[in-house]
């Protein structure tokens, strides 16, 4: 194998892998933002998810635990944000304000026991002739459990969104609240549900964070990824066919940033680690001119969004 | 078929919608809340509720320490929660007070490490006109967005408030680093000549008095004045207002920059003041802590005083504690958490009531 392609092959893994958090919460904030919800709680969500992932996996040794603990963890702290804006209507920008808040103190305050031990994470699944492809090789080989399951469901939820019932009711819900309910839709019911299958997948997450890629809890250790998810949903349209290219854009951006620290660019690490957030708002500025000129937001969405003017 | 010559105006959002006019009622229902859950969280990490809401109560107000330690950290809070109750006055949820804490910081001490040399009455209204200009010009960058672009204000604020802090990590750890800190990143200890007087011999700090000037100030602007008038009719009704002339966008970036200067003055007031050098991590959330505060005064300036002091006591007794109960002093951040979700559901248990959600 050529020494180009284990580079390439190696850049795209580490864009891949740290893209991979942040793929699970965008698909979640995908879910919430298509019934008319924003919820910057997936912030606290995912750190809670980080958490429980992490210290479910130290105390069982098996990661795929620590993934169900953290889904558990994630849908246990959206579970308040959709008592509080569902359930009694405050402002769903405030109450994900709440949620991070919530999210943030309770796993820094559980994590302190956590801080500074290590978990193994997954085994390397064995694939055979595949390894010896050049590029994919490197490829296959290097990626875990988190990543393949998120690159299989951004399109099984895209199937799942546009081709079935239940899906279908997410988009009505998500266009207009008084139609879909005059359809006979349970529309706060279907409104918890997108709540919800957010809490799971940021939730999810965050335990892809701290058990797949990088093995450890630290306070804080999502640093804005769900924030930037909730800023990514409109650079990926709704769509979640479209999350895997929305989410590579931060893990990419992320990746070359570490790339650049180990092969020694004189540029401070702290600089350096501006550019996924940089480049997330950048492509979230262009992304809004065009959506405010194309459309393609769901209408009751931008009804939230623009509640403020 | 008629078809109206005016659109129906979109309804102005309960944002910030005064949710204690009737203070009664929902005060106490937010603070049963708060006491209730609360105590279910002190249960689960094993501490019996009433005592140690007293030590936190005793720890927060107690004796003149704890008082002086609850005044430090009011003042931020405060001048963070004007932050985000002045752009609230257009409708703006901005969540930026964070990062431009930092960037008001980052420029009082940049102008001190260019300067250091300059007598007291030169350095200090320079050092303050600058965190000011740099607060301000953090929090332009999402004003114009919003303004010109109509980018969402508070994914912009929240994200930026990430790039600011890294900003300042780069300067202490690289090129403001004093390299006779030992590796400890963090700037040159301020100069006496830039070190912020204290109030009455304690740690508190002038930075309290901006609040209070700044509070009482934007109150009788914007109840009194032309200006005050105009935004409030933007916010009610914005296309009957730019149709008489007035422009969202001059006003969106009018208060979202003012707020950005006092968040700014925070940022140096907790860097010179309590400090004394610039280091990382200088705020911890009191930007956050100051938007709870602005959402709970309902954007209202003179309310924002004492839930400032009130919020200031909750992080201050973190330190009580972890004496008293040894937690660690992130459970004041669980505890403000909570706080934030029982306003957030007493004040929509009023809406109900009262019938005017919207």
């Amino acid at each position: 194998m050529s020494e180009f392609d284990a580079a390439l092959g190696g850049f795209l893994i580490s864009a891949l892998r740290s893209s991979t958090p942040l793929l699970w919460v965008l698909l979640g904030e995908i879910l919430t933002q298509r019934v008319a919800v924003v919820n910057l709680g997936v912030e606290g969500q995912m750190l809670a998810g980080a958490l429980a992932g992490f210290a479910a996996t130290l105390a069982t040794g098996n990661p795929w635990i620590g993934l169900i603990a953290g889904v558990a963890a994630g849908m246990a702290l959206s579970s308040l944000h959709g008592l509080l804006c569902v359930g009694l209507k405050a402002n769903p920008f405030a109450s994900g304000l709440a949620v991070w808040m919530l999210g943030f103190g309770l796993s820094s305050f559980y994590g302190i026991p956590f801080v500074g031990q290590k978990i193994n994470g997954f085994k390397s699944m064995p694939l055979g002739f595949l390894e010896r492809i050049p590029v994919i090789g490197t490829l296959v080989t290097q990626i875990t459990p988190t990543v393949a399951m998120g690159i299989l469901a951004s399109p099984l939820l895209g199937w799942w969104l546009y081709r079935t019932r239940t899906g279908l009711s997410f988009r009505a819900v998500g266009e207009s609240l008084s139609s879909a309910k005059a359809l006979g839709l349970k529309t706060a019911w279907v409104q918890v549900m997108g709540i919800m299958a957010g809490g799971a997948f940021s939730g999810m997450g965050g335990a892809a964070l701290s058990v797949d890629y990088t093995r450890n809890w630290v306070e804080g250790m999502t640093q804005g990824r769900g924030l930037v998810a909730v800023g990514l949903v409109i650079v990926a349209r709704w769509n979640p066919y479209l999350a895997i290219p929305a989410a590579l854009l931060f893990g990419g951006a992320e990746a070359l940033t570490l790339r650049m620290q180990t092969s020694g660019v004189p540029i401070s690490s702290h600089l350096l680690h501006t550019l996924p957030y940089l480049a997330s708002l950048a492509v979230l500025v262009l992304s809004y001119s065009r959506a405010n000129k194309e459309g393609g937001t769901p209408a009751g969405l931008s009804a939230v969004f623009s509640q403020s003017q | 078929m008629i078809v109206p010559l005016i659109k129906e105006p979109p309804k102005p959002a309960a944002l910030f919608k005064q949710p204690f006019r009737i203070p009664g009622l929902t005060v106490i229902a937010a603070a049963l809340g708060f006491l209730l859950l609360g105590s279910i969280f002190f249960l689960m990490v094993g501490q019996p509720p009433v005592a140690t809401f007293w030590a936190m109560i005793k720890g927060a107000f107690g004796d003149g320490y704890s008082l002086s330690e609850t005044l430090v950290k009011t003042a931020p809070i405060l001048l963070c929660g004007i932050a985000a109750a002045l752009p609230a006055r257009l409708g703006l949820i901005s969540v930026g007070g964070e990062g431009q804490l930092y960037f008001g910081a980052l420029f009082g001490t940049g102008l001190v490490l260019a300067i250091p040399g300059a007598p007291m009455y030169a350095m200090l209204p320079l050092m303050l006109a600058a965190s000011a200009a740099g607060g301000a010009l953090w929090a332009l960058i999402p004003a114009f967005l919003k303004a010109r672009m109509n980018v969402n204000e508070t994914i912009t604020t929240l994200l930026l408030n990430y790039v600011a802090s890294l900003f300042v990590d780069f300067l202490v750890y690289g090129p403001w680093k004093d390299p006779n800190n030992l590796g400890w990143p963090a700037t040159i200890n301020f100069p006496a000549a830039a070190k912020l007087p204290a109030l009455f011999g304690t740690r508190a700090h002038i930075g309290l008095i901006f609040g209070l000037i700044a509070a009482v100030a934007l109150y009788v602007l914007t109840a009194r004045t032309r200006w005050g008038t105009c935004l409030r009719l933007l916010r009610s009704n914005r296309r009957v207002a730019e149709g008489i002339g007035l422009s969202y966008g001059r006003q969106a970036i009018l208060v979202v920059c003012l707020g950005g200067m006092l968040a700014g003055l925070a940022g140096i007031c907790e860097t010179s003041a309590i400090q004394g050098r610039l280091q990382s991590g200088i705020s911890n959330g009191m930007g956050f802590s100051g938007f709870l505060v602005a959402w709970m005064a309902g954007g209202d300036f003179l309310r924002i005083i004492p839930l400032s002091l009130l919020l200031g006591g909750l992080l201050a007794s973190g330190d009580s504690l972890q004496l008293f109960a040894g937690l660690p002093s992130s459970a004041a951040l669980v505890l403000q958490g909570v706080l934030f979700a029982s306003v957030l559901a007493a004040g929509s248990l009023k809406a109900r009531k009262g019938g005017d959600r919207v």
